[in-house]
């Protein structure tokens, strides 16, 4: 592993919440932060918060935030001596990272070939069942011809899932139920994991019974010390991205949490991991688990384990990059309960479209054990080019119904206008008696859709009524009167010669 | 007093409502044949605090260019308030029926993945027309009524505004 170096100045090459993330916790460290931006963000907070900011391209990110030779050059005219690639856009990407290398940048994160080896997820499943960790039963490979995926989805039995062997984030990712079915949800799996990876190779799973997703956060330093931080639950997810993350997870005991942790190291060990890490697993209705693929970066829900922990995840990521230990695994410490709720600007009633636009007016929640991670203020334009989430909001406390009732409580106090989010469906998921019972799994959102989507409650909507039509009554009489204030006052300041020329003109008067 | 309209549930609902002021801040509401006494104390923007008779309710309202929301404990009511004009203007207007030729129209800057109707095709309520990429995931345009495609005005990989019409169904 080579020698980790001293950061100064650290570039994010990300934006909205995570950008925002990394950034305090880089002034906490006395580091000086440098953000990059498109033409769509110029007015973002990430942008207010750095202390510089690169213009880095046009809205679309395949020309801004995609763009490694952009990025590289913004650091170099910074004189960043670190990059900090947050998560999704170039944060798993190899070539990024070892064009950083090649520049003397230090990339924050494994080295590139860790994440060769587990970017491609066919490859990563191959190298992992090699290594002794179990895998979910699946194609070899990236299949090339339809017909042959249709053939081995057919032999191999219904469900099955398809998915992106460059992929992530839910993109390119499809269930199929039914062999009728296939042909059109291979395209769409096709063409969804092109235009998000740049790459359209799509790799058959066999779909478990109840899966719950469940994943172990790791850390290795460079001295190749490697410790697992406990686990997050991700299992209520809908259009198969997180919107609902928790630990400790219901279904786990102590004997199987630490089964799990200890495959997750080694499937860390096994590529010479650096950094933070996740590895995701799959645990069916038998509580087996399988190891689903690695995620070399940070992850959106990061902050449920420092919760749980005490640490910051992002600091920890920065000292090992410099060089420094990370904390033996008895120094690890998880108590209490913590949830993560991820707050979109989308409209769950209409199929989950996303909601941008300006944020009119917002009052974010606090109280104790409550933590926001945004990336907007009011005034802000949510821009229609990126992933529409604004802030993942958090609970911690030191039990699991409290914390649920606690996160249910400060996304009552979470005003956003201007916008949809999709704040009262997150409150529906909290309350939902399979959620409080931990009796969940990936088809939480699917099966419970009718539940979650409840129309607004009849019992209030009296007053919600006679409070718009007060408010209108108000504006109508607010308006009325200060026009005939400015009439009567037009009227007093006009001159007698001009009142007179008006009337002239008019052909009246003063004969 | 001011003799009002409520548009509930999209318009798919009348209710009247009248508001007598009666001093500052408090009115007197009358709504569905009963008489209320409100006091409404406006906080910061689009906050207001209400009460109701007795009940204290905290209240935001949230004016789009799509009509007013009002977010009250765990729902958002959207809700229209016409007056005698707006509410004749509107009726002369005949919009949100789904009588007739619809349009179907872009809800976001989008590109057009696939056509899945062609003009003449039969098409229910509910079924997509139209299958588009939006922020990196792929949504259907979909038919607000049972009919026939009339109309298909995009094709494939074609790039569509915001509130472009993509085809009409009647």
């Amino acid at each position: 592993m080579p020698e980790g170096k001293p950061i100064n100045k650290l570039l994010v090459a990300n934006r909205g919440e995570i950008a925002v993330r990394v950034i305090r916790t880089a002034r906490e460290m006395g580091l000086k932060t440098v953000a990059i931006y498109s033409d769509a963000d110029r007015g973002a907070l990430h942008v207010r918060l750095a202390d510089e900011a690169v213009h880095i391209g046009p809205p679309p990110a395949r020309d801004s935030y995609l763009v490694a030779e952009r990025i590289l050059a913004a650091a170099g005219r910074t004189g960043a001596d670190a990059v900090h690639p947050g998560y999704g856009f170039l944060s798993e990407k190899a070539e990024f990272n070892r064009a950083c290398r090649d520049a003397g940048i230090l990339f924050v994160g494994p080295s590139p070939e860790a994440q060769e080896a587990m970017g491609v997820k066919t490859s990563a499943r191959k190298r992992m069942a090699a290594a002794g960790v179990p895998v979910v039963p699946g194609s070899d490979g990236p299949i090339a011809d339809q017909a042959e995926a249709q053939a081995q989805a057919d032999a191999m039995g219904y469900p099955v899932m398809l998915k992106a062997a460059a992929g992530g984030g839910g993109k390119g990712m499809k269930k199929c139920e039914r062999p009728q079915d296939f042909p059109a949800l291979w395209q769409t799996a096709k063409r969804e994991s092109a235009s998000a990876f740049g790459d359209d190779r799509i790799y058959l799973e066999k779909f478990l019974e109840r899966p719950r997703h469940v994943e172990i956060q790791v850390f290795a330093d460079r001295a190749g010390n490697t410790i697992w931080l406990g686990e997050r639950e991700c299992s209520v997810q809908r259009r198969h991205q997180k919107i609902v993350e928790e630990s400790p997870s219901a279904v786990l005991d102590e004997r199987m949490r630490q089964a799990m942790g200890e495959v997750a190291v080694k499937a860390a060990r096994a590529v010479d991991y650096l950094g933070a890490g996740t590895v995701e697993f799959l645990v069916d209705a038998q509580r087996k688990f399988y190891f689903l693929e690695m995620n070399t970066r940070l992850q959106v829900e990061h902050p449920v384990t420092e919760m749980c922990t005490g640490l910051d995840l992002v600091r920890l990521q920065l000292e090992v990059a410099r060089g420094l230990p990370v904390p033996r695994q008895d120094e690890v410490v998880r108590r209490g309960h913590a949830v993560e709720a991820r707050v979109y600007a989308e409209d769950p009633a209409r199929g989950f479209l996303p909601s941008p636009g300006r944020i009119s007016y917002l009052r974010v929640p606090g109280g104790p054990g409550v933590r926001d991670d945004s990336g907007v203020y009011a005034g802000w334009v949510v821009p229609p080019f990126y992933d529409p989430m604004i802030s993942k909001l958090l609970a911690w406390a030191p039990t699991r119904a409290q914390a649920i009732a606690r996160l249910d409580r400060a996304l009552g106090d979470y005003h956003v206008h201007g916008i949809s989010t999709n704040i009262p469906y997150l409150r529906q998921v909290l309350r939902h008696p399979a959620f409080a019972a931990g009796d969940y799994d990936t088809g939480f959102c699917a099966e419970h859709q009718k539940e979650l989507l409840v129309p607004p409650d009849p019992g209030y909507q009296e007053v919600a009524l006679i409070a718009a039509a007060v408010a209108a009554f108000k504006r109508d009489h607010d308006e009325a009167e200060a026009f005939a204030a400015r009439a009567s006052a037009a009227q007093a300041g006009r001159s007698a010669w001009a009142r007179a020329g008006r009337l002239r003109s008019l052909g009246r008067g003063l004969r | 007093m001011t003799a009002y309209v409520a548009l509930l549930d999209g318009g798919k609902r009348e209710e009247g409502v009248e508001v007598r002021a009666l001093g500052p801040g408090l009115y007197e509401v009358r709504l569905a044949g009963k008489v209320h006494a409100v006091d409404a104390f406006r906080h910061d923007h689009g906050t207001l605090s209400l009460l109701v008779d007795s009940e204290s309710h905290s209240v935001q309202l949230d004016q789009r260019a799509s009509g007013m929301k009002v977010h009250l404990r765990d729902s958002v009511y959207s809700v229209d308030i016409l007056d005698e004009r707006r509410l004749r203007m509107r009726r002369s207007a005949g919009r949100f029926t789904v009588e007739g030729r619809q349009a179907l129209a872009a809800p976001l800057p989008c590109r057009v993945v696939r056509v899945l109707r062609k003009p003449g095709d039969a098409v229910r309520e509910g079924e997509g027309v139209v299958l588009v990429e939006l922020m990196g995931m792929e949504n259907e345009i979909r038919s607000p009524r049972d009919g026939k495609v009339v109309e298909l005005l995009v094709q494939e990989g074609q790039a569509v505004e915001k509130d472009a019409r993509v085809a009409s169904v009647e």
